[in-house]
């Protein structure tokens, strides 16, 4: 299992950011995810695999400063 | 340090005008000519139509300057507001102050937003705004006492030279036992010697029992502030609530605090931690997106960035409540206790370090190739103390290294030094050669447009080479965010009104990740709404942040989550509540639309203010030169294929440098005429006569700048 905002949510084999945010209703303005603390952006999303008990943020829409 | 001498030689005394939904209805101007202080009521048709804020110091400075003034002449007035809604404790951002002035860079009004207790303070002790005018002979400190109901002018002596210990001195001495009741204005060295002087605004920081500072960075308001020999100005106020701003409705005030704060408790922790690390969490997510300025924004990522984001800064910065404004929630003016500087005049010393930001961790930081946490806490200790805007330290220094390296500028003109890209020591010695006046550091200081002057001039450098990499529009350096894939944030950037700022409008990631806005009536709708909902928060003496860096829950449902619409509702209820004036939405928009033509116009009547001017340098736009092409050249090369059916089978790498600078300059100026048609411009630039009609700017002497320039 992971935790994504603070949701259990089944983990799987091979499960990717990009392939978790597919299963997600609109998160297509998630271009920033934090996973056990450390921030993932979303040229990363396709290559970054997603460990078992993982606790997962989607961030919201970046703002800027 | 001997003891500090404060002469008086003018006081007054006057009956407060009580604050009441929100307004005092008065300003309050020193001359500095003649020292007069001169308290005027504010007409209702003012109030109206400029709302309070960026609008009542621009409508001063308006009638203060003519077309001719020099941002060093006597009539240049430096003018510092709140807003209606400033001053409310408990409500995330509630309490900033805006500065405006003629800048030394740029010839035209300039505008800054900055936290501390000054505004807040200076309004109710009877003061919306504040106007600064002439010029004084001898060093001056100004006090605005709203405990005593005095205002007094001191000539002074012996007070520490930069704004760190001038600030502490200040605030003990004009009240030792509640220092909690002062807030401090002041520049610094750096600001009387260079043209990108900022203003350091002070609030007693009650937890560690000391004094804090943020700065009114953009555009050199702290080197007018110098040039008028202007050593501080200080308000004095007690204890300030809810009740303080008489708000029409105090029930709905509470309320619409309370739901916004609540928030922001419960839900910046789980989306961008400001709460902890500020805003050094954009460091790795401008990296990641390619979009973080490294060597004088050729490239937008590094690998050594890691050491200067979040992961480092989470575990330097003090804990405790780091609010600029009293009770905010967001609370992400963060600093560092105890930095030891290894340069200058605090060498070995220790002392507090307020900051740093995303934007002097990526100006001074990745822009400059230093790689180094704690040089970085170090060169946003000297801007501050020294009165420097970290952001055109940055950028210029990005320049002067990238000149340095190609041999445009050498040794024989820096004094001896290497400037190469990641110089630190090099980098600090420039920064306090600024604070000093001297050497090659002198000439840095006066920014990139006459740098590149200079360089051409007297040190036979490329002109046309200078113009592409110099990243300053309108003569404001650029701030820290890489544009190249993004041609509605070139737009952000270059058609906002003071220079290149991102506090208009910031819309890389709508356009260029999300592709939000694919179309240039896209962005031009983005390139009017954003800017004008931005320059709301200017009027009414807030900070942005709260709106849209902690959003609700559900605004990724919303079909427009970039506007944060929930958020924007609170706002037009916060309004109401303080002011009475029932509100909705989109009468935000309508009040900053008037402000934001007015502001246009008044570039106008400064000889600026049309298409020319909303130019930005190539190095915003796309790859300057064969190496930074090569850095994305997969990118660029689909870009020649697909977008522009190109055959570049055959084509140099320099061949494709021009081609796709051609179809990238081509866009800009397409993009341009789309936004002036949105906002009702002319394809020169110039708000139209119906334009200023519907927003109620039609006055004559608005009508009299329009003919001028052709408009009737
Ligand atoms: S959000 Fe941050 S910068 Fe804005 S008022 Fe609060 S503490 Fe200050």
């Amino acid at each position: 299992m992971i935790e994504v905002d603070e949701k259990q949510i089944e983990w799987s084999e091979n499960m990717t950011i990009a392939s978790l945010l597919e299963t997600l209703d609109n998160s297509e303005f998630c271009s920033v995810v934090r996973i056990n603390g450390k921030l993932f952006s979303s040229p990363l999303f396709a290559e970054t695999m997603i460990s078992d008990n993982s606790k997962i943020q989607l961030l919201p829409l970046v703002a800027g400063g | 340090m001997g003891q500090i001498h404060l002469k008086e030689i003018k006081s007054i005394s006057y009956e407060k005008s009580e604050v009441k939904k929100g307004y005092t209805d008065q300003s309050l101007r020193i001359n500095l000519d003649s020292n007069d202080i001169i308290i005027n009521p504010i007409e209702d048709k003012i109030k109206d139509k400029f709302i309070g804020g960026k609008g009542y110091d621009l409508w001063l400075m308006w009638n203060n300057v003519n077309g001719d003034t020099k941002w060093n002449d006597p009539e240049n007035t430096v003018c510092i507001s709140s807003g209606p809604l400033g001053g409310t404790p408990g409500y995330p951002g509630g309490g900033k102050s805006i500065v405006t002035a003629i800048s030394p860079l740029t010839g035209a009004p300039i505008d800054s937003n900055v936290g501390g207790y000054f505004g807040p303070y200076k309004k109710f002790s009877g003061f919306d705004v504040i106007q600064i005018d002439g010029k004084s002979n001898k060093d001056i400190v100004i006090l605005i006492d709203g405990i005593e109901n005095t205002i007094k002018l001191f000539n002074v002596k012996n007070l520490p030279e930069d704004s760190y210990e001038l600030s502490d001195v200040l605030t003990r001495h004009f009240d030792e036992t509640k220092p909690v009741n002062v807030s401090v204005v002041t520049a610094g060295p750096g600001a009387e010697h260079t043209y990108f002087g900022c203003l350091n605004f002070s609030w007693w920081d009650a937890g560690r029992k000391m004094v804090r500072y943020k700065q009114a960075g953009r555009g050199g308001i702290g080197t007018v502030f110098a040039n008028k020999k202007v050593k501080a100005v200080v308000a004095r106020y007690g204890a300030v609530s809810m009740k303080t701003n008489s708000p029409a409705d105090l029930t709905a005030l509470k309320a619409v605090t309370k739901t916004h704060a609540k928030e922001i408790h419960t839900l910046d922790p789980k989306q961008n931690r400001m709460a902890v690390v500020g805003t050094t969490h954009l460091v790795p997510i401008m990296n990641d997106h390619d979009c973080l300025p490294v060597h004088n924004f050729k490239f937008g990522s590094h690998p050594e960035s890691k050491v200067i984001g979040e992961e480092v800064y989470e575990h330097i910065f003090d804990k405790g409540f780091d609010g600029c404004w009293k009770g905010c929630a967001v609370a992400c003016a963060h600093g560092v206790k105890d930095f030891s500087p290894f340069t200058g005049p605090y060498r070995g010393k220790k002392v507090f370090v307020d900051g740093p930001e995303y934007e002097t961790v990526a100006g001074c930081g990745s822009n400059l190739g230093i790689f180094d946490a704690q040089t970085i806490l170090e060169i946003n200790f000297y801007c501050d103390a020294y009165g420097l805007d970290t952001i055109s330290v940055g950028t210029s220094l990005g320049f002067v290294m990238e000149c340095f390296e190609n041999h445009q500028i050498t040794i024989d003109h820096t004094g001896g030094m290497d400037l190469s890209f990641g110089s630190r020591f090099n980098a600090l010695e420039i920064i306090h050669q600024m604070a000093r006046g001297e050497g090659f550091g002198s000439i840095v200081g006066k920014g990139i447009r006459k740098m590149k002057a200079i360089f051409a001039k007297d040190f036979g450098a490329n002109a046309a080479f200078m113009q592409d990499i110099g990243m300053e529009s309108k003569g404001l350096e650029f701030s820290e965010y890489i544009t190249k894939e993004s041609l509605a944030q070139q737009g952000g950037y270059g058609l906002a009104l003071k220079g290149p700022q991102h506090d208009e409008a910031w819309l890389i990631f709508l356009d260029m990740v999300h592709n939000f806005m694919p179309t240039f009536a896209n962005k031009a709708e983005a390139l009017h709404w954003f800017p004008m909902f931005r320059t709301w928060f200017a009027l009414c003496g807030l900070c942005k942040l709260p709106w849209n860096d902690i959003v609700p829950e559900d605004n990724k449902n919303n079909p427009e989550p970039a506007k944060v619409v929930k958020h924007v509702g609170w706002y037009a209820d916060f309004f109401s509540a303080v002011t009475g004036r029932k509100t909705g939405p989109e009468d935000l928009i309508s009040m900053s639309e008037a402000v934001y033509n007015f502001q246009r116009i008044f570039n106008l009547k400064m000889g600026y203010g049309t298409r020319e001017h909303d130019t930005v340098p190539y190095r915003a736009v796309g790859p300057v030169t064969v190496e930074e092409y090569k850095s994305r050249q997969k990118r660029y090369d689909d870009q020649l294929i697909e977008k522009y059916n190109l055959d570049i089978s055959d084509m140099t790498s320099e061949e494709k440098v021009a081609s796709l600078r051609q179809k990238r300059e081509e866009q800009y100026e397409v993009l341009k005429d789309a936004v002036y048609e949105r906002r009702g411009w002319t394809q020169n630039g110039i708000p139209t006569i119906e334009t200023v009609k519907r927003l109620g700017i039609d006055f004559p002497e608005v009508l009299e700048v329009l003919k001028k320039n052709g408009v009737e």
